[in-house]
């Protein structure tokens, strides 16, 4: 009875100091994963802040008109064409519905 | 064996055992119960360490949620002298990567202190230079650093954070009490080397981030309007120039221009004169622009129709011993062809028919000499003085635009209650507010102030300033395939030295609405002293036409354009 006693005991005290290293150790963990977690989100935000300065508009008009030779549009060249005309059109005249048409160039308008 | 010893040694002995006991009893006491608080601080200072978070500044976006400001951490870089073996030697390693003269460095790490800030709030890439440098007696912390990532774009309206984070200019300002983090303090359980084991107060979590703005302002509208108005004061030789661009339905502002421009992410080496937002702060003589709202009043109130004559006095006409010009004789003319050419003479008349009670009463109801409340800090409220203050000229002089300070907010604003009917919003550039999880928090309705003048009288000075740019002055401001409403200004600035109107500095501007039947965009430009041809219609109302086509393509508004088809099918 007094062996077991003392084994019982002992079994205690090694629970009670698992525990507590236990503790410790996660403490440790936790710890290592949140400056993990907080490297990972300067990294996202870094990332986030260079996807909006490299999506800047500017920017890419000025990589389409000096690297792409691309031109903006002058005036009269960009039509927007009303899917659902509501003007009132002379009686001699038939509407037609037609899509959007964006971007339509000069040249090729009817 | 013990009773071999003789009592008396035995006393001694016992004696000698009470008092070891004693000593080591009175010392418990003293640690465990006298001197306990004393002493479980200094253990709590060995233990423990508390550190200040504060949660990011929230982000800035645009109505489409395009980012415009955000917080990024990034390393500040500190020494500590006493630490130091070499203060030469740390230096000139330092140099190159903090890019400061070695000199200065080591001046700094020679001080006797304990701590000395080196560089604060660096690129990510120089902090992980110093990583690798890994040098004694030299620290990094991470501190929050406000990126504008899309550079000077709308930086007049953004406005900037300064080093320690607080909002000092713009929206960064206005709604600093929204951006800002929480702060909060944490406790942290140290281990003999100085490791976190357990943050005491965990289960509190991270402090929480500032709120979320988002924008009535649209990137793409922002970039076009600045594209044009830069362009436009590079080529006129302007000091400087200002553009608005509104939703006439809501007062939302889409776009707001300033030029020359700054960049929020390198603010110190400017002047306050560079980052003053001109488009709400700086109230001018607005010109020929003020006759489209003095023709509002003459209207409403009946004192004149479109299609009234009015005499254009041989090109002159003297007023309280001055003689008002134009820039063209004129003769009779309808009140709609006043407007359209602009006539000075025609709108001193009309405003003088008025009478200075009901002009003043229609500039206050327009909104001119008070603030438009717009959410933006810095906000001028003009001048427009009390009747009772006027001469005998003033009348006439503030129906052609003259003795009266108005900020390019307030006209445009005035301009947009004409294109919607006759109802003064408010203008606004924060449309919702959201906590970090993304919830909104607040929504901005429109509001409307009051209802200016009635639906009707909108629908004729609408076809009046029509005819502004079919058969007026203001032609260039036409887009083709759409309907455009507006009134070009070009108004002399007084000269400070004189204290007369200068002959050679003008403000030109125009302020307008597009499409006409049904105004999606209200916008104004003004270029501030264009050299050369410095008519507004020359100067400002190309702008207006370069911007509103674009814009008008980008959101998608249909044009005329159906009437070319429908023709065309008649042919075939």
């Amino acid at each position: 009875m007094k062996t077991f006693t003392v084994f019982l005991g002992l079994c205690l005290v090694f629970v009670f100091v698992w525990e507590r290293v236990d503790m410790v150790r996660i403490g440790y963990q936790i710890e290592r994963l949140k400056r993990d977690k907080a490297v990972l989100e300067r990294q996202r935000d870094e990332l986030r802040v260079k996807v909006s300065a490299l999506s800047a508009s500017d920017r890419i008009a000025k990589l389409a008109t000096e690297k792409l030779g691309m031109n903006l549009p002058q005036q009269g060249q960009v039509i927007i064409v009303q899917s659902r005309p509501s003007y009132v059109y002379p009686s001699n005249v038939v509407p037609v519905e037609l899509k959007i048409a964006k971007n339509y160039p000069a040249s090729r308008r009817l | 064996m013990p009773n071999s010893l003789p009592r008396g040694r035995r006393y001694v002995l016992l004696l000698l055992l009470l008092c070891g006991f004693g000593v080591v009893l009175f010392r418990l006491v003293t640690l465990q119960v006298l001197q306990a608080a004393e002493l479980s601080v200094k253990a709590d200072r060995q233990h423990q360490k508390t550190v200040s978070l504060e949660g990011a500044r929230g982000t800035i976006v645009d109505r489409h949620g395009k980012l415009l400001a955000k917080n990024v951490e990034v390393p500040s870089v500190f020494g500590v002298p006493n630490a130091l073996h070499s203060p030469l030697t740390t230096a000139r390693q330092l140099s190159p990567i903090l890019h400061m003269k070695s000199d200065e460095l080591e001046r700094k790490l020679r001080q006797d202190r304990s701590f000395v800030w080196l560089a604060r709030k660096l690129d990510p890439d120089q902090g992980r230079q110093l990583d690798r440098l890994s040098l004694d007696g030299i620290g990094v912390v991470m501190e929050g650093r406000r990126f504008y990532p899309k550079g000077s774009l709308l930086a007049h309206v953004l406005g900037f954070s300064g080093m320690d984070g607080e909002g000092l200019e713009g929206v960064e300002h206005r709604y600093e009490s929204y951006l800002r983090g929480e702060k909060r303090m944490m406790v942290l359980q140290r281990d003999a080397l100085g490791r976190t084991v357990f943050p005491r107060g965990m289960t509190e979590g991270s402090p929480t981030p500032g709120h979320s703005l988002t924008l009535t302002i649209d990137e793409v509208i922002q970039y076009l309007a600045e594209r044009e108005l830069d362009d436009a004061v590079g080529r006129a030789q302007a000091k400087s120039g200002t553009m608005i661009v509104l939703d006439p339905k809501t007062g939302a502002v889409l776009a707001m221009a300033v030029s020359p421009r700054f960049d929020p992410n390198a603010v110190s080496a400017l002047s306050p004169d560079r980052w003053r937002n001109r488009a709400l702060t700086d109230a001018y003589e607005p010109g020929s622009t003020m006759k489209a709202v003095m023709a509002a009043a003459a209207i409403e109130e009946r004192v004149v129709r479109p299609n009234t004559m009015v005499f254009g006095e041989h090109g002159h006409m003297t007023v309280a011993n001055t003689v008002i010009h134009d820039h063209e004789r004129l003769g009779w003319v309808s009140f709609a062809q006043v407007i359209q050419k602009s006539s000075n003479i025609g709108a001193a008349k009309t405003g003088m028919a008025l009478g200075e009670q009901r002009l003043h009463r229609y500039l206050l109801a327009f909104g001119f000499g008070q603030r438009t409340e717009i959410d933006l800090p810095g906000e001028g409220a003009g001048l427009v003085r009390n009747p009772r203050d006027w001469g005998r000229r003033s009348v006439a002089s503030i129906s052609m635009g003259q003795e009266i300070g108005v900020t390019p907010l307030q006209m445009v604003s005035a301009v947009a209650a004409i294109a919607n009917g006759g109802v003064l919003m408010k203008p606004y550039v924060v449309s919702e507010i959201r906590d970090a999880d993304g919830h909104i928090l607040r929504q901005t309705p429109p509001q409307a102030r009051r209802r200016v003048i009635s639906p009707d009288t909108a629908r004729s000075v609408t076809r009046i300033l029509e005819g502004v740019i079919t058969d007026g002055t203001g032609t260039k401001a036409a887009i083709r395939g759409f309907r455009v409403a507006g009134k070009t200004g070009t108004a002399q600035k007084i000269d400070p030295r004189t204290g007369t109107y200068s002959a050679s500095r003008f403000v030109a501007s125009f302020a307008g609405y597009v499409p006409a039947d049904n105004p999606q965009l209200a916008m104004i430009v003004v270029i501030d002293e264009p050299q050369g041809d410095a008519w507004g219609g020359a100067v400002a109302a190309p702008v207006f036409s370069r911007v509103g086509e674009q814009v008008l393509s980008y959101l998608g508004v249909p044009s005329y354009e159906p009437v070319t088809l429908a023709m065309a099918l008649r042919k075939s």
